[in-house]
């Protein structure tokens, strides 16, 4: 079978000439992901293109937001006026009009001597489904032409809004997918944002040398989220030491009145290790899905 | 409330059955959880004595039970914590045979230790000895470990029961081999762990540990190594080397640690308890023993195949 998985790239790795998308589902996935990539791009100097959706004008201070205390001359949010054949304000531009905009932008970038351009635009109201008016395919094809060879681009797609399809339309077309940049990341531990569900993976070995990153990333995604449940992907984790049981039962008790910590896809090993101890040892910490 | 810890010795089912018949109906009678932990052929006999009678009585065959000391006090734990505010009375007859003398050592101490686990539980336990199957220091021992003696129907105080952290002291005397020359040593120079988790992992798997018993060795190893980073003083290491079916892992540092006999048996309340990791160490381990002093703190842990 001929299957073509997308080329999976964290915000960091992006190469000039990417034009990687990010398929979110939900806000505080799109601002991670988004938002690291304007940061990353306006700290280092580059030139930011921000294509904005026909609901653009909400979405401007969204985006001034991301870019954090950077120099905020070197953002630019393009608005893009809703074409009059479509009715609801998010459902309709002109992809033409989209084109040319961004074009434009790029050109005047680097006729401004910019070497480094990035863009970004959300634009599931232009992609996908049997009625859009241009096919995912064809956008690729298209943004490819109007970027040029050297800049880094990140177009988002609501997946919430243009279902499954678009994952496989993304996997056709061998796009670059982007993801988050992980929280931690070594030799021994690599430690990343998730976001359906909320919570964070574990991959490698945890034991007392990476307790403060554990405890770092615990506190980020505890402080984006007052959902109830927080998860912890297990999957990958061949070792955890009990000092880390300890700061997992730990955050758990603090925020008891919220909801638990839940541990899914445990290696059987780790899972005996849980129940030797004895779940009543660790209150607010319970078993997710498994393996 | 104060914990009833008493022992008695018979001889006979007849006789084990007019001693515990009525501790037990008078746990029932006075609404409280009943728990039997009772040997065969024992534990047939009082079922079919006390029918129907019995029938809100837990029951526990002792051979499933008694496996593991660190691991029983934590199930009776979790039982008088189940049963709670309810008083729990317990029927519980530990297994004495087929254990090596180590072995027995720390049953004996387990005896000890439940004056100090359940002190304010309230629970009544009721301790059976059968005087033509246990050994005669084992009878010894339950003298020195239950307050309370049933004699002829009577409950008496036991002058020749000695307080828990005195008998631990005296259990951790016992006299100990140093690793053997040809032991193998790794050197512990560096907060990363993973080198000693995959050294230790190795010769688990060379011993033909399971699994589960090797993971559950690294585990103790890796969290008694972190200890001696964290409170210990260098050099530090850790041997390894087979006695028979155990496979010994010790781990060494030269910094002055005084212990109370009792740290790491008692279980905590939850992980969030200091002792939650020593206490887990001995639960992981089939047995953990200690030995500190003024030439380094020294802690063994085996584990059988």
């Amino acid at each position: 079978m001929d299957t073509h998985w997308p080329i999976r790239r964290p915000v960091r790795e992006l190469r000039p000439g990417d034009h990687a998308w990010l398929a979110y589902g939900g806000e505080e996935e799109r601002r991670h992901v988004v938002g690291a990539f304007i940061g990353d791009g306006l700290a280092a100097g580059a030139k930011v293109v921000y294509l904005a959706g026909p609901a653009g004008a909400a979405d401007r201070p969204r985006m001034a937001g991301m870019a954090g205390s950077h120099d905020a001359r070197l953002l630019t949010v393009v608005p893009l006026v809703p074409s009059g054949e479509h009715a609801g304000a998010d459902e309709g531009a002109d992809p033409r009009a989209a084109l040319d905009a961004l074009t434009r932008e790029v050109a005047r970038a680097t006729a401004d001597g910019h070497h480094a351009i990035r863009i970004t635009a959300d634009l599931t109201w232009a992609v996908s489904g049997p009625d859009a008016p241009v096919p995912l395919r064809e956008w690729e094809r298209r943004l490819g032409r109007a970027i040029g060879p050297s800049a880094i681009a990140v177009f988002q797609v609501d997946r919430r809004r243009r279902a499954a399809a678009v994952l496989d339309e993304l996997r056709a077309a061998h796009a670059v997918v982007v993801t988050p940049d992980p929280e931690f990341e070594d030799a021994m531990l690599r430690i990343e944002r998730t976001f359906q569900p909320v919570g964070l993976s574990l991959c490698g070995e945890l034991d007392a040398s990476r307790h403060t990153v554990l405890d770092a990333a615990l506190a980020t995604v505890l402080s984006g989220s007052d959902r109830r449940e927080i998860h912890l992907d297990l999957a990958g984790l061949g070792f955890i030491d009990l000092g880390a049981i300890n700061i997992l039962a730990d955050v758990a008790g603090r925020r008891a009145d919220r909801g638990p910590l839940v541990l899914d896809r445990m290696s059987p090993q780790l899972r005996t290790l849980m129940e030797t101890v004895g779940w009543g040892m660790l209150p607010g910490l319970r078993l997710g899905a498994g393996a | 409330m104060k914990l009833e810890h008493r022992a008695f010795e018979y001889a006979g089912t007849g006789a084990f059955l007019a001693s515990v018949e009525p501790f037990l109906r008078s746990g029932l009678e006075a609404g409280e959880a009943v728990v039997a932990v009772v040997r065969e052929p024992n534990l047939g006999a009082l079922r079919d004595h006390l029918g129907s009678d019995g029938a809100s009585i837990e029951f526990w065959p002792a051979e499933e039970f008694y496996l593991h000391p660190v691991r029983t006090l934590k199930d009776y734990q979790r039982i008088v914590a189940s049963h709670a505010p309810r008083r729990v009375c317990a029927l519980a007859e530990p297994v004495w045979q087929g254990w090596t003398p180590r072995q027995l050592l720390e049953w004996n101490r387990y005896e000890s230790l439940i004056n100090v686990v359940f002190e304010g539980s309230g629970a009544r336990a009721l301790c059976p000895y059968d005087r033509r199957a246990a050994p005669a220091h084992v009878l010894d021992q339950a003298r020195r470990t239950h307050p309370l003696f049933l004699r002829d129907g009577d409950t008496r105080w036991n002058a020749d029961f000695v307080d828990p952290v005195t008998f631990g002291t005296g259990c951790d005397r016992q006299r100990r081999f140093p690793p053997p020359r040809d032991a193998d040593y790794f050197a512990i120079e560096d907060a990363d762990l993973h080198r000693l988790r995959a050294f230790v992992a190795g010769r688990a798997a060379a011993h033909g540990l399971d699994r589960r018993a090797a993971q559950n060795l690294v585990t103790a190893a890796n969290e008694v190594a972190a200890n001696a980073l964290r409170h210990g003083t260098p050099p530090m290491g850790l041997w390894t080397w087979p006695d028979g079916p155990d496979l010994i892992c010790e781990i060494g540092d030269h910094g002055l640690w005084r212990p109370s006999p009792l740290t790491g048996f008692i279980p905590p309340e939850s992980a969030l308890d200091r002792g939650f990791g020593l206490w887990t160490v001995r639960l992981l381990v089939d047995l953990m023993e200690v030995r500190a002093g003024w030439n380094g703190t020294f802690v063994r842990m085996h584990m059988r195949k």
